[in-house]
C-alpha cells in the first residue's frame, strides 16, 4: 500500500474538491493531489483505462501526479472530456477502496488467520444455517434439490 | 487546447464503522461483495448512509448487512472465518483432477482444435501401458481423498487399452488407498463400437462428448476424415445408445447420461437457438456456452472461426435469457458457466472448478499427463508444449513425485499469478469472490503469466457473466428468477452403483 497516510476517522463533512483537466485533441490530462488521492488510488484508477488508452503518469509537482490518457483509437474533444469525467469518478471510487481497505485490514487478517491456521470452530450461526438448509431441502416443494446436472470439472474439457 | 474543471464531492466516510467489502455499481444499485461470497445490493442513498456510518440498527437493511459482515459493530468474526474456510476448503487438498492424454491421434480435424492432434498413423503419440501404470501411481500419491481421472486426447478411444488399464489398475490400487475414484472419458464417439460402449457402461466410466449444434454447424466445426456417416450422425447415434442403455440398466437418467460440451465459433452465432433447442430435445440438462481457447490450431484459424469476447458476450446474454425463459416455461436446462458463478454467489460452498478459483487449480487442483509421461500443471500447459514451448513441464511420471510437482516453481508462479488478492484491479474488484484468472491464457495472449486485466478476454468474460447474473437478480422483484437460479446450484452425487469389478 501507499506510504501516504490516510485519515480514516469519521469526517463530519463531505469533502469537495476540483480537478483540472486539459485536452489537446489527442489526449487529456488531469492533475491529482496526492494528499487527497493516495498513490494507490491513482494507480488503481489509471490502470482501468489501459485497454482503451495509453496511460502516462507524470510527477508534475511535489505531491502531485498528472495522469495523461491518450486513446488508442480515434477521439474528439467531447470524448476526451468524457474520459476526464470517467477518470475523476474512478478516482473517487478508488479513494474509498483504499480507505476501506486500510481500515479493515486487521479484520481481514484476523479472519483469514482463523480460517487457515486454527481448528474449525463451527459457529452457532453456521450450525443454524446448516439446519435451516436441511429443513428447506426436506420440504423442497419446488424440488430444487433435484439437480439437472453436475457441472463439468473445468472449461478445458471436451477438447477431443 | 482546452481546459476545464470537475467539481468532485467525496462521500462522507466513517471507515471504522465498516466491515471489509468490495463494491461496484450496476442496475442502478451498488453491489457489495465479501470475501465469503456474501453480497448485498443497496440503493445509492443507502450506500452513502452506510459509508457515513449512519445506517443504524433501525434501518431496514442493517440486519442483513451485519449478518453478511459488511458492518463492523456486532460482526461475528468467527462466523466470517468459518464461512471463509468453507469457501476455500479445497486449499491444501491436493490435485483431484488428473487428465490423461491417452493419445494425440484423432480422426477429426476440428477447426478450433486446441489439443494439437496428430494423424491416425502417428502411433508414436500413443501412451504405453507402462507409462499408464506410472500415471496411476503418480496420481494416487495425491493427498486428495477424491481422484478423478479424465481421459483426453486426441481421441482417447483410439488407444482404448490404456483407458481399460487405468480404470482397472486404478481400482485395484485404490483397494489400499480408499479414495473416491471417478473416471470420465471425453470422446468424439467416432471410434465407438458396442464392445467399447458396454465395457464403459459396465465400468461406470462417465461420458462427455462434443456436440456443437445441429448437423450443419457440428460438421462444419468438426470435419471427420472417416468414411460412412458424418460426425454429427455418429455422435447422435451414440448419445442415444448410451442414454437408452443407462435406462435399461436401471440408472437414474437425471444422473446417468452422456454429457455434452459445445464450443462457440463464428458458425454458432447465427444458429444459437438451434443449438440450445437441440440440447433440450436430447434431454441434456446442462449446456456449456464456451468461448474458444487460445491454444493449438485456433491460433491459425481464428480469422475464419474466431469470435472476439465482446461479440461472444452479446451472444451469451441472448442465449442466457433464452435459457432462463425456457426455465420459466418448465424446461429443465441450465447454462454451465452461469451455474458455477451462481454456486459461488448463492451457496456457502465453492464448486472447486479448477479454472475459476483463486489461486487457480493448475498443479494444486489438477495435473495433466501427456502420452509420453510428461507431467504438466494443466492440459493447457501440455497444449503449449505441443506448440513447441516446454516451459510448463513439471517432470516425468516415474521420476517426479506428485509432491515435487505440486511444489514445482512453475506451479508456485502460476499460483502467485492467479491469487486475486495480489493482482492489480482484481484485489479490489467486486467480482473477486467469484472469479479466477487463467495465467496460461495470459501467457498465450500477452506473453506473461499476469497480463493486464482490462486487456484480458477472460476478465471481460467472467466480469460480464457475473454482471449479467447480478443485474437479473437485482430486477427479480418477485423472486422467481432466484428460485430458478437456486435450482441451478444444486448438485447431487451420482448414486453409487454396485461395483463393477468387485471388492474381492
Amino acid at each position: 500500500m501507499s506510504d501516504v497516510s490516510v485519515e480514516t476517522s469519521t469526517p463530519a463533512e463531505a469533502l469537495v474538491d476540483e480537478l483540472t483537466w486539459l485536452e489537446d485533441g489527442r489526449r487529456v490530462a488531469l492533475r491529482v493531489d496526492e494528499e487527497l488521492y493516495p498513490l494507490d488510488a491513482i494507480y488503481g484508477a489509471a490502470y482501468l483505462f489501459v485497454d482503451r488508452c495509453w496511460v502516462y503518469l507524470h510527477r508534475s509537482a511535489d505531491k502531485q501526479v498528472e495522469v495523461r490518457l491518450k486513446p488508442k483509437g480515434p477521439t474528439d474533444p467531447a470524448a476526451l472530456e468524457a474520459l476526464a469525467g470517467e477518470l475523476a469518478n474512478e478516482l473517487l471510487n478508488q479513494v474509498l477502496r483504499v480507505r476501506i481497505g486500510d481500515s479493515t485490514r486487521k479484520i481481514r487478517e484476523y479472519y483469514m488467520a482463523r480460517a487457515f491456521f486454527s481448528t474449525s470452530t463451527r459457529s452457532s450461526i453456521d450450525q443454524l444455517l446448516a439446519e435451516l438448509d436441511q429443513e428447506e431441502l426436506a420440504q423442497d416443494d419446488l424440488e430444487i434439490s433435484v439437480p439437472w446436472d453436475a457441472p463439468a470439472e473445468r472449461e478445458g474439457g471436451g477438447g477431443s | 487546447m482546452r481546459t476545464g474543471s470537475l467539481r468532485l464531492q467525496h462521500p462522507r466516510l466513517d471507515a471504522d464503522a465498516l466491515g471489509p467489502f468490495r463494491f461496484g455499481r450496476m442496475a442502478g444499485k451498488v453491489l457489495l461483495t465479501h470475501d465469503t461470497g456474501e453480497w448485498h445490493l443497496l440503493s445509492e442513498p443507502d450506500f452513502q448512509a452506510l459509508l457515513a456510518g449512519e445506517l443504524g440498527p433501525d434501518h431496514a437493511e442493517h440486519a442483513a448487512l451485519l449478518a453478511k459482515g459488511f458492518v463492523r459493530d456486532g460482526m461475528d468474526a468467527e462466523a466470517v472465518a468459518e464461512r471463509f474456510r468453507r469457501k476455500k476448503r479445497w486449499l491444501g487438498m491436493g490435485p483431484h483432477l488428473h487428465v490423461v492424454i491417452a493419445t494425440l491421434r484423432c480422426n477429426q480435424s476440428c477447426k478450433y482444435c486446441h489439443a494439437s492432434r496428430t494423424d491416425m498413423d502417428r502411433v508414436d503419440t500413443d501412451m504405453s501401458l507402462e507409462t499408464a501404470k506410472k500415471v496411476v501411481d503418480t496420481a494416487m500419491q495425491s493427498p486428495s481423498p477424491y481422484i478423478a481421472f479424465e481421459f483426453q486426447g486426441g481421441e482417447p478411444t483410439v488407444n482404448f487399452d490404456v483407458i481399460k488399464f487405468v480404470v482397472e489398475y486404478g481400482r485395484e490400487k485404490n483397494r489400499q488407498e480408499g479414495k473416491t475414484l471417478d473416471f470420465s472419458l471425453v470422446t468424439n464417439m467416432t471410434c465407438m463400437d458396442e464392445e467399447k460402449a458396454e465395457w464403459l457402461l459396465a465400468n461406470d466410466v462417465l461420458l462427455c462428448t462434443s456436440l456443437d449444434g445441429p448437423q450443419h454447424v457440428h460438421d462444419w466445426n468438426r470435419p471427420w476424415t472417416g468414411k460412412g456417416a458424418g460426425a454429427y450422425d455418429t455422435v447422435m447415434k451414440w448419445i442415444s445408445y448410451f442414454n437408452r442403455r443407462y435406462v435399461e440398466l436401471g440408472r437414474d437418467p437425471e444422473l446417468w447420461h452422456v454429457d455434452a460440451l459445445m464450443t462457440t465459433t463464428r458458425k454458432t452465432m447465427d444458429h444459437w437457438r438451434e443449438v440450445i433447442d437441440l440440447y433440450v430435445s436430447l434431454g441434456i440438462r446442462n449446456i456449456y456456452l464456451r468461448p474458444l481457447n487460445p491454444f493449438g490450431f485456433i491460433t491459425k484459424t481464428w480469422k475464419v472461426v474466431g469470435v472476439d469476447m465482446p461479440e461472444f458476450l452479446r451472444f451469451y446474454e441472448e442465449a442466457l435469457d433464452h435459457i432462463i425463459q425456457l426455465n420459466r416455461d418448465g424446461v429443465q436446462i441450465i447454462e454451465g458457466t452461469a451455474a458455477l458463478f451462481l454456486q459461488k454467489m448463492l451457496t456457502p460452498d465453492d464448486p472447486n472448478f479448477v479454472d475459476i478459483r483463486s489461486p487457480i487449480g493448475a498443479g494444486t487442483g489438477q495435473i495433466a499427463y501427456n502420452y509420453d509421461g510428461t507431467i504438466f500443471p494443466s492440459d493447457e500447459g501440455r497444449m503449449i508444449d505441443a506448440m513447441g514451448n516446454p516451459m510448463f513441464a513439471l517432470g516425468r511420471v516415474g521420476e517426479t513425485s506428485i509432491q515435487d510437482a505440486i511444489r514445482h516453481p512453475t506451479v508456485r508462479a502460476m499460483a502467485v499469478a492467479s491469487l486475486l488478492d495480489g493482482l492489480p484491479q482484481c484485489h479490489e474488484c467486486w467480482n473477486a469472490p467469484y472469479c479466477g484468472v487463467r495465467p496460461l491464457h495470459n501467457y498465450m495472449q500477452a506473453g506473461d503469466l499476469f497480463g493486464q486485466r482490462p486487456n484480458t478476454p477472460k476478465c471481460m468474460q467472467h466480469m460480464g457473466i457475473a454482471r449479467m447474473l447480478f443485474e437479473r437478480l437485482a430486477a427479480d422483484d418477485d423472486g422467481s428468477l432466484a428460485r430458478i437460479f437456486q435450482r441451478w446450484t444444486i448438485t447431487r452425487p451420482r448414486e453409487t452403483p454396485p461395483p463393477a469389478t468387485g471388492n474381492d
